[in-house]
C-alpha cells in the first residue's frame, strides 16, 4: 500500500513494486485515506511520503506512528524529502521491528529500494545512510567508533541501516562468517551487550551512536 | 475625532458685573435689616436679637459665600444658587410679621429653607445636579415644601392664614404630616447621595472635609423633620446646633475655595519643578498630582501619525477617548494634547493645570512622537522580517512539491528504465552518468531548499529541528529542551535560527570541546541558551550573524543577551515572548 501525494512518484513506486512482484493493494493521497485503507486491506508494509495534505507538514509521520502503535506487526516504510535523526529514533523507539525511514531519492537505486522494503515487510528496518552518516560521524569526546578498522566500520554502519548478516556479507562481497566475526569484535571494542536478533540490534547501534 | 471639550476650554463666562454684585450686596444689608427688624417686631418672640442673629447666621452666610464663589468661580452655578438659597430661606422668617399676608408668605415657605439647603449641597461643587437621582430627589422635595400650599388653602394656622378657602383642620395636620415626612425622609436619601457621590470620587482631603460638614447638617435638618412628625422633643440647643451647622456649611465651602486657589498656585510649583525639558511619563505624573487625581493621563496629538498616542508613544484609540471627561491642551493655537480627568475634578485646578501643561508640554509631545516612531519602526522589522520568512517558506515549499517530487519522479524513472535496459549494456553505461547527475542534484536541492528555509522546524518542531542540527555540530553538543508543545512559528524559527548560528559560530571560531543548548520556558517567554566552553570574545558588532539574531528577536519584543569573555566560553542568551 503507497501513500505518496505526487502521482508521478506514487504511480513509479506502484510500477517499480508491480513489476518485482508485489501486489499494490491501495494507492492514497493523504494520510487520512491511508489510516482508512489499511483497516479495510490489511497489507503487509505500507510505504508513505512524510509531508502530504492537508498541511504537507508531519501527517505521513504522524500516520506511521499510530499505524506503528495499533498494528505493530505491519511494516511502515517512511519516505522523505530530508531524514531527521530525531524521527528516525522516534519512529524505532517503541519497537524496531518492521520500520523504514528513507531519503525519497533512495527509489532510483532500485535493488536497495526493494530490498528496504523486503526487510520492512518481514519485519526487519531500513534506517537511511545519511542518519547512520551523521550518527557516526558525531564528534563526541574520546570516540570509541575511532578503535574500529575502516572495514569494521563499514559493517556497524550496514548493520545501523538495518541489513542483515547476510545482506552486509553481499553488500562488502564476504563470506557470512567474515561478517560474524566483524560483528562480534565490533560489539566488543564498542563495549556493548550482544543484541537477541538482528533486527533488535539496529536500535541498539543507533541509541550507541547517539550517544 | 471624538473628544468632547468641556470645563476649562469653553469660554469663560463673566463673573457677576459691578452692578449685580452692588445689588446682592444691598441685597443682603436689606435682608438682615428686615430680619432684624422682624424679629424687634415680632408678636410674643422671645429673645429677639439672638433669634435675629440665628435668622442672619443662616441667610447672610449664604449670600455672602455665593457672591464670593460667583465672582470667584463664574461658571460655576453654585454661587448664584448659594444666594438664591440664602435669599430664598430669608421668606419663612416672614411668619414674624405681625402683616397676616406677610405672615402667610412666610406659612407658604416654611419649608423652603432645607430643601433649599439640600439643592445647594447636591449641586457642589459645579452648581449643576449631575445625576438623574439628585435631580429627582431636589424636585420631590420642592414639591414636598409646596404642600405648604393646599394646607394654608384648607385653614392651617387658623384666622391670620389669609389663603384659607375652607377649615379642615384635620386635612390640614395629614398633609402636614405627609410634608414632614416626605422631607424628612428626601433629606436621609440627600444624606445618602452625598455619602455615594463621595465615594465614587476621587477628590482631595480638603473637598471631603467640606461634604461632610454638608452631612451633618443635612442630617440634622432631617432628625428635626422627623422629630416635629412624631412629636419627639428636641432639646433646643440641638436646634441651635443644626442652624449653626446650616450656617457654616457656606463657611466651609469658602474655606474649599481658597484651598482650591492654594492648589492653582501648587501647580506651578508642581509643574516648574519638572525643569525645563520634563519627559512625557514626568509631566503624566506631575498633572496627576497636581489635579489629586490619579486616574489622569495625557494623550498627545502626534501630527506625523494623524492619531493620538500615550507617554509611551503606542496609538491610543479615539473611542476610548470619547468615553472619559477630557481637555483640550493647545499651544500656540494648535491642540497638542488631551488630558483625561476624572469628571469632579475642581474646573479652575483643571485650568490651571491645562495652561501649565501647555507650556511644559512641547518636548513631551516630541519625546511621544519619537517613541511612536520607534515603536512604528519595530513593527515595520517585524513585518519585514515576517514576509522574508514568509517568501523563504514558499519558495522551500515550490522547490520540494515542484523541482525535487520531479526530480525523484525522474530518478525513477530512470531507475526502471535502467532496468528494462539489462539486455543493453552500453545503453546501461550511457544512462549511468545521467542517473549519477540527478542524485547530484537532489542533494544538491536538498542543501539549498535546507539552507532557504529549515523545513524542519515548521514540520515537526522546534526540539526535533534542534537535536538534529546537535547531530550535526561540529562539537559535541547536549539538547535539553523543554518547550511544551509548539510554540508560534516566528518564535520558533528564531529560536532555531538562533541555535544555528551560535552552533556555526562555534565550529568556526570558539574552538569549543562542548556546547549545551537548553531551550525552556518560563511562563510567557520562551529561554533559548547556547553555552559553550571555547575561547569566548565573541561580540553582537563583530559577527553579523549575532547583529542579524539580535535584530529577530527583538523584533519579536524579545531580547538577546552574549557574554563572551576572553578566555571564558559564550553564552547566547535569548528571551524570546511566545504568547500565541
Amino acid at each position: 500500500m503507497i501513500a505518496e501525494d505526487n502521482v508521478l512518484l506514487r504511480e513509479g513506486i506502484a510500477r517499480l513494486l508491480t513489476e518485482s512482484g508485489w501486489d499494490v493493494v491501495a494507492r492514497c493521497e493523504t494520510a487520512d485515506e491511508l489510516l482508512v485503507r489499511v483497516a479495510a486491506a490489511a497489507p503487509d508494509v505500507v510505504i508513505v511520503d512524510i509531508r502530504m495534505p492537508p498541511t504537507y507538514t508531519d501527517e505521513g509521520m504522524r500516520a506511521a506512528l499510530s499505524l506503528r502503535e495499533t498494528r505493530p506487526e505491519l511494516g511502515v516504510l517512511v519516505l522523505s524529502q530530508y531524514v531527521e535523526v530525531p524521527l528516525a529514533m522516534r519512529l524505532l523507539e517503541d519497537s524496531p521491528d518492521g520500520v523504514g525511514y528513507l531519503l525519497k531519492d533512495r527509489v532510483s537505486n532500485v535493488a536497495d529500494f526493494l530490498d528496504s522494503v523486503d526487510r520492512v515487510a518481514t519485519g526487519g528496518s531500513a534506517i537511511d545512510p545519511q542518519i547512520v552518516t551523521a550518527l557516526i560521524n558525531k564528534r563526541r569526546d574520546d570516540n570509541p567508533v575511532s578503535r574500529l578498522t575502516p572495514r569494521e566500520r563499514e559493517v556497524l554502519a550496514l548493520m545501523a541501516e538495518g541489513r542483515s548478516n547476510q545482506g552486509i556479507a553481499d553488500e562488502i562481497h564476504v563470506t557470512l562468517r567474515a561478517v560474524e566475526k566483524y560483528v562480534s569484535s565490533i560489539f566488543t571494542k564498542l563495549d556493548m551487550p550482544t543484541a537477541p536478533t538482528e533486527s533488535k540490534r539496529v536500535l541498539a547501534v543507533l541509541l550507541y551512536l547517539r550517544g | 475625532m471624538g473628544v468632547t471639550r468641556s470645563g476649562p476650554d469653553v469660554a469663560r463666562s463673566a463673573g457677576p458685573s459691578r452692578r449685580a454684585q452692588e445689588a446682592v450686596v444691598l441685597g443682603g444689608v436689606v435682608a438682615g435689616a428686615g430680619l432684624t427688624g422682624l424679629a424687634f417686631t415680632a408678636p410674643g418672640l422671645e429673645q429677639p436679637g439672638y433669634q435675629a442673629a440665628l435668622a442672619c447666621w443662616v441667610t447672610l452666610t449664604y449670600v455672602l459665600a455665593g457672591l464670593v464663589a460667583w465672582r470667584r468661580r463664574p461658571e460655576s452655578r453654585l454661587g448664584v444658587l448659594m444666594i438664591t438659597a440664602g435669599f430664598g430661606s430669608c421668606i419663612n422668617f416672614l411668619v414674624w410679621s405681625p402683616t397676616d399676608v406677610l405672615f402667610t408668605i412666610g406659612l407658604l415657605g416654611q419649608f423652603l429653607p432645607p430643601v433649599l439647603f439640600l439643592h445647594v449641597f447636591l449641586a457642589f461643587p459645579d452648581g449643576r445636579l449631575r445625576y438623574r437621582i439628585d435631580r429627582t430627589v431636589v424636585a420631590a422635595a420642592y414639591a414636598a415644601a409646596a404642600l405648604s400650599l393646599p394646607q394654608l388653602l384648607v385653614g392651617f394656622e387658623g384666622d391670620r392664614n389669609v389663603l384659607a378657602i375652607t377649615t379642615e383642620p384635620i386635612v390640614a395636620e395629614r398633609l402636614q404630616q405627609l410634608q414632614l415626612a416626605a422631607l424628612g425622609l428626601l433629606l436621609m436619601v440627600g444624606v445618602v447621595l452625598l455619602v455615594h457621590h463621595r465615594r465614587g470620587s476621587r477628590l482631595r482631603p480638603a473637598v471631603g472635609l467640606l461634604m461632610d460638614a454638608f452631612l451633618l447638617a443635612l442630617l440634622m435638618t432631617s432628625v428635626l423633620m422627623l422629630a416635629g412628625l412624631f412629636g419627639w422633643t428636641i432639646a433646643q440647643p440641638v436646634r441651635v446646633a443644626t442652624f449653626l451647622a446650616l450656617g457654616l456649611a457656606p463657611i466651609v465651602f469658602l474655606a474649599g475655595l481658597l484651598q482650591a486657589q492654594l492648589d492653582r498656585a501648587s501647580v506651578a510649583d508642581v509643574l516648574l519643578h519638572l525643569g525645563a525639558g520634563p519627559t512625557p511619563t514626568e509631566l503624566e505624573h506631575a498633572v496627576r498630582r497636581a489635579l489629586y487625581d490619579p486616574s489622569a493621563a495625557l494623550v498627545f496629538w502626534l501630527p506625523e501619525f494623524e492619531c493620538y498616542g500615550d507617554a509611551a508613544g503606542r496609538q491610543v484609540d479615539v473611542a476610548e477617548l470619547s468615553e472619559r471627561a477630557s481637555s483640550a491642551i493647545v499651544r500656540d493655537g494648535r491642540d497638542v494634547a488631551v488630558l483625561l480627568h476624572d469628571p469632579g475634578v475642581d474646573r479652575d485646578l483643571l485650568r490651571s493645570v491645562v495652561a501649565a501643561a501647555g507650556v511644559m508640554i512641547e518636548n513631551a509631545q516630541l519625546q511621544v512622537e519619537l517613541r511612536a516612531r520607534l515603536e512604528e519602526l519595530r513593527g515595520s522589522r517585524a513585518r519585514i522580517i515576517e514576509a522574508e520568512q514568509r517568501a523563504r517558506m514558499d519558495l522551500e515549499r515550490d522547490l520540494h512539491d515542484g523541482a525535487q517530487q520531479r526530480l525523484v519522479a525522474l530518478s525513477l524513472e530512470l531507475a526502471t528504465l535502467d532496468r528494462d535496459l539489462s539486455r543493453y549494456p552500453d545503453l546501461r553505461d550511457r544512462l549511468a552518468p545521467a542517473k549519477a547527475e540527478v542524485s547530484a542534484s537532489l542533494a544538491e536541492l536538498r542543501d539549498v531548499a535546507h539552507g532557504i528555509f529549515p523545513a524542519a522546524v515548521r514540520d515537526h518542531g522546534l526540539s526535533v529541528a534542534v537535536e538534529s542540527l546537535a547531530t550535526r555540530a561540529a562539537v559535541p553538543v547536549r539538547v535539553v529542551a523543554t518547550t511544551g508543545g509548539r510554540l508560534p512559528e516566528r518564535v520558533e524559527l528564531t529560536a532555531f535560527y538562533l541555535v544555528s548560528e551560535s552552533l556555526a559560530n562555534i565550529g568556526k571560531h570558539a574552538c569549543a570541546s562542548h556546547a549545551l543548548v537548553e531551550i525552556s520556558r518560563l511562563q510567557e517567554t520562551l529561554v533559548v541558551e547556547v553555552t559553550d566552553d571555547g575561547v569566548g570574545g565573541a561580540a553582537t558588532e563583530k559577527g553579523t550573524g549575532l547583529r542579524g539574531l539580535a535584530d529577530r528577536v527583538e523584533a519579536l519584543g524579545g531580547r538577546l543577551r552574549v557574554w563572551s569573555p576572553h578566555g571564558g566560553g559564550t553564552r547566547v542568551r535569548a528571551e524570546i515572548p511566545c504568547a500565541p
